[in-house]
């Protein structure tokens, strides 16, 4: 192990690299930027308790976040074993095969895409409104929505990054906001604590897969803890420690918020969750605290959404990037530009599916809020769900296979309570679909959100078995990332011509 | 008229990963010092004074190579045998160690000239090379030899793999046609040492790192 504790002291080398490590703050507000929470609370919840008329998405948030941490338990023991931690198809690679693992990096891509398109559709369609009350212009959705489309398009092809401090203070701001609104929320006139968003029989009845989804949608960015393992100070301690505060840290913000919001509502929570959308949780705060507050909730509510659509579409490039210099992914894709190592392949690919999905919504006529943001996010909740339980039974298979260096708690315990869980999870949600979209089952869009993640993961096994007959040295390869030297950068292809030929 | 002489790679590698002209770096510094830090390796490897065995850098000759920038090197890789793997060898040379190096190691003869630019709350150095055409020598030396089918030597082998890992063959290696690149691969396999392959892999492979944790 790297760990920096164990070295002879007077090392310039270790005292060198140990500058630039990352303590669990550090990793614990990353992972929390990327998980957005006031999209979360004022997006994504009441926009769920309209489509699908489901009040018990508290609890679900909090039983979510049991799960994960379990997971979380196998997840970053296994993380400290193997190279390119930061994706889900590196476990899966390496504790259930290279085919499914590729399967699964497609999957991943596809989930990821989904996230970024409904926060294009979520910024339309919220700004809308916002944009005619404050200055007076009447733009239609998708022309705002293409404008954050072009911002991000932009940064995201030279590779600007939000400045880290900018990036704290908005989600700070984020989380303070959240919590005063929640209280606000609760000490106003006539408020009676609901039952209803925290009663454990609605993640046994009907509908619970859809509540489990849309829990499992907020979590979304807890697995990217892991990229760290090698910049941590220690490894042992930095990641797990941050990956078990930032949920549960998340867990108990939205618990309380989205309590208090439905709580707040009252009886008729549904009914207006469906008129006033987003608003909801804003205009319930606004009676105590006023218009003042509201604007503020208001601009924080939209610069949130744009830092989470600007650090998304870099992970994604970034993930791209490593799909291509693996093989996974056509090779363009693994090269950078050498002044700044953007990875550009990826962004523009990523900018395409965006601006392709904006302009068929814009012409087609499609709603942003339910069918592209809440549609996106919770299909690529789903997806993400899918993901997390497979990567539990890698955990599993992994450790079977080399057990040295982890206690049974690590490897064989937690991991098995959390995949079954995930697999109980996944079954209901899949079984749910139609009410989680609000459709009719058997409808088109309950067919086809699972269909393409099937579709796309069978496609990525059958790649996988072509490379195997066709390239054997890249299949071999895949999943071990960078570290292996045998990835198909430049030089590395180079000296493998012969065998991709 | 008579060619410039070829310099050691990580002199060859400096000069071409900057604008011959201006002197700007093509490349981020933390992928320059990637670059840089396994040319300085590999030029203790031509020195037969460290081996790479699976992923350790083992000092085999202790004697000082005659040269203040490897020798600087040798030194701490002597002090700290067997303690840390290539890859972070690569990573610690990267921090800025590998370039001041070489920098220094060029603008000694006069291959490059330190300018001061003074900025209204800072003074910015930089290096600008003293003459282009000796700046531009080494890419053009093996684009040529390539298009030629005349072999490379280790050295230039070595320069032309971490220009490929570094990502400066799409500045100075774009205009080689299909033909020339799949030569220049042939080589690769046929005269570079295994050693060496895996030396330049390894600063790829930390090069793609540096890419996904956005230190690049």
């Amino acid at each position: 192990m790297s760990s920096t504790a164990t070295k002879p002291p007077g090392s310039q080398l270790s005292d060198a690299l140990a500058r630039d490590r990352l303590g669990v703050a550090a990793i614990v507000f990353f992972m929390m930027s990327a998980a957005a929470p006031l999209t979360v609370v004022a997006g994504v919840v009441p926009t769920g308790l309209a489509v699908t008329g489901l009040t018990g998405i508290a609890i679900a948030f909090l039983a979510v976040a049991l799960v994960l941490a379990i997971f979380s338990v196998g997840y970053v023991a296994m993380a400290r074993h193997i190279a390119n931690a930061g994706a889900f198809y590196a476990y899966i690679a390496q504790g259930l095969g290279r085919p499914i693992g590729v399967g699964a990096s497609w999957v991943a891509l596809l989930s990821y895409n989904m996230f970024q398109v409904a926060s294009y559709g979520g910024f339309g369609a919220i700004a809308q409104p916002l944009f005619l009350d404050w200055f007076g212009v009447d733009a239609p959705w998708w022309g705002i929505a293409l404008i954050a489309w072009a911002l991000v398009a932009i940064l995201g092809v030279r590779d600007v990054a939000v400045n880290g401090k900018v990036l704290a203070t908005l989600l700070v701001a984020e989380i303070v906001l959240t919590l005063v609104f929640a209280f606000a929320e609760i000490f106003t006139d006539g408020f009676t604590p609901s039952t209803a968003a925290l009663d454990p029989g609605t993640l046994v009845g009907a509908g619970s897969g859809a509540l489990l989804v849309m829990a499992v949608t907020g979590f979304v960015g807890f697995e990217q803890s892991v990229v760290f393992s090698e910049e941590s100070r220690d490894p042992r301690r930095t990641v797990p420690r941050a990956t078990y505060i930032a949920v549960a840290m998340i867990a108990v913000i939205y618990a309380f918020a989205s309590w208090a919001m439905i709580s707040a509502a009252g009886d008729n929570v549904v009914q207006r969750a469906g008129e006033e959308g987003p608003e909801l949780f804003f205009n319930l705060a606004a009676v105590p605290l006023g218009s003042a507050a509201l604007h503020l909730g208001h601009i924080l509510f939209l610069t949130s959404l744009i830092a989470a659509m600007i650090s998304f579409h870099n992970i994604i490039a970034r993930y791209m990037f490593s799909l291509g210099r693996e093989g996974v992914l056509p090779r363009a894709f693994g090269r950078t530009v050498p002044g700044t190592g953007a990875p550009k392949n990826g962004s523009l690919a990523q900018s395409a599916v965006g601006l392709i999905v904006i302009v068929a919504y814009a012409v087609f006529g499609w709603d942003p809020l339910v069918q592209l943001f809440f549609w996106g996010g919770t299909g690529g909740g789903l997806g993400v769900l899918l993901l997390v339980t497979i990567t539990s039974f890698a955990v599993i298979g992994y450790f079977a296979r080399k057990p040295e260096g982890e206690d049974v708690l690590h490897r064989v315990v937690a991991p098995l309570i959390s995949s079954v869980a995930l697999l109980v999870m996944s079954y209901l949600a899949i079984d749910n679909i139609a009410g989680l979209l609000g459709v009719e089952p058997g409808s088109t869009p309950a067919i086809v959100v699972p269909l393409s993640f099937a579709v796309l993961l069978a496609g990525g096994i059958l790649w996988a078995l072509y490379l195997r007959s066709a390239r054997p040295q890249i299949y071999n390869g895949i999943g071990l990332g960078s570290r292996s030297a045998t990835t198909t950068g430049g030089f590395a292809a180079a000296l493998n011509e012969t065998e991709s030929r | 008229m008579a060619s410039p002489p070829q310099l050691p790679p990580a002199d060859d590698l400096y000069l071409t990963a900057h604008d011959t002209i201006r002197g700007k770096s093509l490349l981020s510094p933390a992928t320059l010092g990637l670059g840089l830090g396994a040319a300085l390796l590999g030029e203790l490897m031509l020195w037969r004074r460290v081996d790479l065995v699976e992923t350790e850098l083992v000092v085999i000759d202790e004697r000082p190579t005659g040269d203040a920038a490897t020798t600087a090197v040798l030194e701490q890789l002597r002090r700290e045998a067997g303690q840390h793997g290539v890859r972070n060898w690569l990573s610690y040379l990267s921090t800025g160690i590998a370039t001041d190096l070489v920098e220094r190691r060029l603008a000694r003869p006069g291959l490059i000239k330190r300018v001061e630019k003074r900025g209204l709350l800072s003074t910015k150095v930089s290096f600008v090379p003293a003459d282009s055409m000796t700046a531009g020598w080494p890419a053009t030396r093996i684009r040529t030899k390539v298009s030629r089918d005349e072999p490379l030597d280790v050295a230039d082998l070595l320069l032309a793999g971490l220009i490929l890992a570094t990502g400066l063959d799409q500045h100075v290696l774009a205009t080689l046609n299909a033909r020339d690149r799949a030569g220049l691969f042939e080589q690769f396999r046929r005269l570079f040492p295994a050693m060496l392959q895996q030396l330049v892999a390894q600063a790829e492979a930390a090069v793609g790192d540096a890419v996904m944790a956005r230190r690049a």
